[in-house]
């Protein structure tokens, strides 16, 4: 393996060492200075900064799904309006009281909790395009929208409703309860997004398909942290109105959500920091200038937003943080960015692999078909595959391989016959399912996370045996001995601290390799695992691999296109030619087959080699 | 009964003109063109501003086509080519462009409404229904559109490329098309049959400065259920926009406004495809 032992300092990413003493210095400074802030702004300020830290608020849970979700969200507006409507409609008609306001805030909490769920219900299952939620988030504003107008005087339609009874307290203590409360919003989620469950996040938005081939179930997680970001949403719409005394549905349309997301860009996406204090100004800013020049400061934002969109799509913070970063090295000569704490390896419990003591063949396929439309890509597989049998795939390209391999590895691909691991049929079970029957599959072209470092990829593939901090980092990583086995001999375990766009070909083929065993499998599923390695490399994959099915008696499934390889490895080899199996024998059998050779070479035999 | 078979026709007639233009950029670009809705409303005020100048009520199609036209062919180059790899920003790059053209038309022509001239007036009797003739023609200026695509598509070297950059854009660059020029051409056009779109429905009510976005988010829909097919398009524009004019109808106008958005969402979750053969 190539080793990388001069690691750049700039590559490695800042972690949880001591985050807790300048997150919260940080956040202290801050809570000082909502306190101030009344006695140091004007009054008009200060009332509209009320307003402001409500729709950062907001723009934070915009920027926790997008930003780091990726999740394309028009639909924050309605949960916020949500929260509101249900302050505006409790305090009118039950009138303001300690008990209506706790009411009014649970009402508005599980509303947007229901609609939440069934929006991310429709938006996020197996297959699922990321357009496809931004259209279902952006047709929920417009929903509530037209639900209010319909709900005449009761909601008071296009007008709202206005000059109800609310707390009671000074436009000052607004300021400091939602100033404190967007600080402690922030630096909770600060920890949220920076812990090892904040990394599940940026995986899903890396290469959500790989997630769910490491057993994570992404749709769920990606309902949950809808839902939780709409109940955000709607306890920040529900200050909106016990402070402003008004609600319209402005604040739940599809235009305040597209408003939302605009901030959020222009602020920088995925920074936390960056959304807040975006909002925050562009509010403020825009409060001032839309008075004097109304149209002239939305068209002043617009544009601002298309160049930022276009020129720098990270948005503004970041721009200005790697500016002062740099400025605070030259001034002091010192790297501003400090090293990573990388979590210290550990040997994982010995788990119960999936059908240990089954009788069942660990594979059992049948009749097995895949067609698109009338093209039939796979037809009448059929076969069976044990414990320490190391299975090799070969057949010219277009046969129809990598296809088995989806077949197996994701329930909905196969368009007939079946699959069974340790006799229980897989059924119609999205892939993150298949990984608890106990599956692991490795891609043709190399499937990581470019932005997560090697540790963290690991960490992603115990997601489904470990627990996974929400808050923090876990200070240990522990991996079963496959898998440790792997990254020591390649070199890997050096690098941990590395993202991986940084690694190499044959360490990032390696790492694939070390993470799908990581998830513990019984039957490994291996698609062409050394294409475009050395010859050595080549070689120490393949005894790792055959170390693997002889002393952990995996069952193991490796599509090769290079014969020499398999048949140092394989103990049987399936030949697949035009979607159907044509041969199924021992290493000798096929090799020696006149057959195989036909197929292999082409017309060999009409055409001389020159 | 006539009256209800003509206004679905006539809906979906227009719906289809509105969304076609959308629906090439999407086939060929693989952006959703947020910016329909500005392109929409600069068709409209083309509209208005030949009834202002006093010149024949036709000429407001051409005008529109051509305005069309030019400023897709600025934002192309500039917005839109740097963001081909960036799908999800795209969206949101076009729609920021939607603000900017609302926010000039508003500096320009003011926010309220304003009424167009049709160069169509008055109503004729289908079959014991007295009818708009100008609904009536926007049936033939819809297909018409269609006819001009299909054409476009299957009769030119620009369709039979971009017909290759559609199915597969890498391997089209491999045999030598130009698909940024394909791209260019592409978005030029989505633009303008927005533009003449926007110019077709302005005499039906009334031009203000956001009365693209309405359109906007219906015919992103329809453009989602018909997986960049012409003929899926026609069924979509026919099933859904008929569901609204029924619901519209029958139960309640602010539901039937609704109508397309649940029914292709709820679609597009049964069956991805949509109206597709997928």
């Amino acid at each position: 393996m190539a080793d990388l032992t001069t690691i750049p300092e700039t590559l490695t990413r800042q972690t949880s060492s001591g985050r807790l003493v300048p997150a919260g210095s940080i956040a202290g400074l801050c809570i000082a200075a909502t306190i101030a802030g009344p006695y140091l702004l004007d009054a008009y300020t200060v009332n509209i900064l009320v307003r402001s830290f409500l729709y950062a608020a907001a723009a934070l849970t915009v920027d926790v799904l997008w930003g780091y979700t990726g999740i394309l969200t028009f639909g924050q507006a309605a949960f916020f309006g949500i929260g509101a409507y249900a302050a505006g409609i409790t305090f009118t008609y039950m009138d303001f009281s300690p008990q209506t306001a706790v009411l009014a805030l649970v009402a508005g909490l599980v509303a947007s909790a229901v609609v939440a769920g069934i929006t991310g219900w429709i938006s996020f299952f197996h297959g699922a395009s990321p357009l496809y939620a931004a259209i279902v988030t952006l047709a929920l504003p417009i929903i509530f929208v037209q639900v209010l107008y319909s709900g005449g005087t009761f909601t008071g339609s296009s007008s709202g409703l206005v000059g109800y009874n609310t707390f009671d307290l000074s436009v000052e203590a607004w300021f400091t309860i939602c100033g404190i409360g967007l600080v402690l919003l922030t630096t909770a989620t600060w920890f949220f997004v920076n812990s090892d469950f904040g990394r599940v996040l940026v995986a899903i938005r890396e290469n959500e398909q790989r997630c769910t081939y490491l057993g994570i179930n992404a749709p769920r997680v990606k309902i949950l942290l809808m839902v939780v970001m709409a109940m955000i949403a709607s306890v920040a719409g529900y200050a909106y109105a016990g402070y402003t005394v008004v609600v319209a549905p402005e604040i739940g349309s599809f235009v305040f959500g597209t408003e939302l997301v605009m901030w959020v860009a222009l602020g920088g996406r995925g920074t936390l920091i960056g959304p807040v204090l975006g909002t925050i100004a562009i509010d403020v800013t825009s409060a001032y200038l839309s008075g004097n020049l109304p149209y002239v400061w939305k068209l002043i934002i617009g544009s601002i937003f298309v160049l930022v969109i276009v020129v720098l799509p990270q948005g503004i913070v970041p721009v200005l943080k790697s500016g002062l970063r740099r400025l605070w090295s030259a001034a002091t000569g010192r790297d501003a960015v400090p090293g990573v704490a990388v979590p210290a390896l550990s040997e994982a419990p010995e788990a119960r692999r999936a059908g240990a003591g089954s009788d069942a063949a660990a594979l059992a396929v049948a009749d097995l078909a895949r067609s698109y439309g009338s093209l039939k890509v796979l037809e009448g597989v059929t076969f069976k595959a044990l414990g320490s049998e190391l299975l090799g795939i070969i057949g010219p390209n277009g046969a129809g391989k990598t296809t088995l391999m989806r077949c197996l590895s994701d329930g909905y691909e196969r368009t007939g016959g079946t699959v069974a691991m340790f006799g229980r049929m897989i059924a119609r079970t999205p892939p993150q399912g298949v990984v608890g029957f106990g599956i692991g599959r490795s891609f043709q072209t190399t499937s990581l996370f470019e932005t997560l470092t090697v540790a963290e990829c690991l960490r992603l593939a115990r997601y489904r045996l470990n627990k996974t901090r929400m808050l923090s980092h876990a200070p240990t990583l522990a991996l079963p001995a496959s898998a440790r086995h792997v990254i020591t001999a390649t070199g890997i375990d050096r690098q941990l601290a590395i993202e991986c766009r940084h690694l190499s070909h044959g360490m990032k083929r390696a790492l694939e390799l070390a993470m799908v065993l990581a998830l513990e499998p019984s039957v490994l599923l291996l698609d062409e695992p050394t294409a475009g390695l050395t010859k050595s490399e080549r070689t120490l994959i393949g005894s790792i691999l055959v170390d693997l099915v002889q002393r952990e008696g995996l069952c193991t499934l490796i599509i090769e296109h290079d014969l020499d390889f398999v048949r140092e490895i394989s103990t049987r080899i399936i030949v697949l030619h035009q979607g159907k199996i044509l041969l199924d024998g021992s290493v000798a059998e096929v090799v020696g087959s006149e057959l195989v050779r036909t197929i292999y070479a082409g017309a060999a035999q009409q055409r001389p080699a020159p | 009964m006539t009256a209800l078979v003509l206004d679905i026709i006539t809906t979906a007639a227009i719906l289809f003109a509105v969304a076609s233009g959308l629906l090439i950029i999407l086939g060929v670009l693989k952006i959703v063109n947020f910016a329909h809705g500005g392109f929409l409303t600069i068709g409209g005020y083309s509209g208005l501003v030949v009834t202002q100048l006093g010149w024949n009520a036709w000429l407001a199609y051409p005008v529109a086509a051509v305005a069309g036209i030019l400023l897709g062919a600025v934002i192309e180059r500039f917005i839109i080519r740097p963001l081909y790899d960036r799908p999800l920003d795209a969206i949101l790059a076009t729609w920021g462009l939607g603000i900017i053209i609302g926010q000039l038309i508003t500096i320009v022509f003011g926010r309220e409404i304003q009424f167009v001239q049709a160069p169509i007036t008055g109503a004729t009797t289908v079959i014991g229904e007295t009818y708009s003739l100008y609904r009536l023609f926007l049936i033939a200026a819809a297909a018409m559109v269609a006819g001009g695509i299909a054409a476009l598509m299957n009769a030119t070297r620009l369709g039979l490329e971009a017909r290759a950059v559609i199915m597969n854009e890498q391997l089209a660059r491999g045999l030598g098309i130009n698909s940024g020029h394909v791209r260019f051409v592409t978005f030029c056009i989505g633009a303008g049959l927005a533009s003449l779109a926007g110019a077709l429905i302005t005499p039906l009510s009334s031009v203000d400065p956001n009365m693209g976005v309405p359109w906007l988010v219906n015919a992103f829909m329809l453009v989602l259920v018909s997986s960049v097919s012409l003929v899926s398009l026609a069924t979509a524009a026919l099933t859904l926009g008929g569901a609204q004019v029924l619901v519209s109808t029958f139960i309640s106008p602010v539901i039937g406004g609704l109508t397309i958005v649940v029914l292709a969402a709820l679609l597009l979750r049964i069956r991805p495809a949509g109206f597709g053969n997928g």
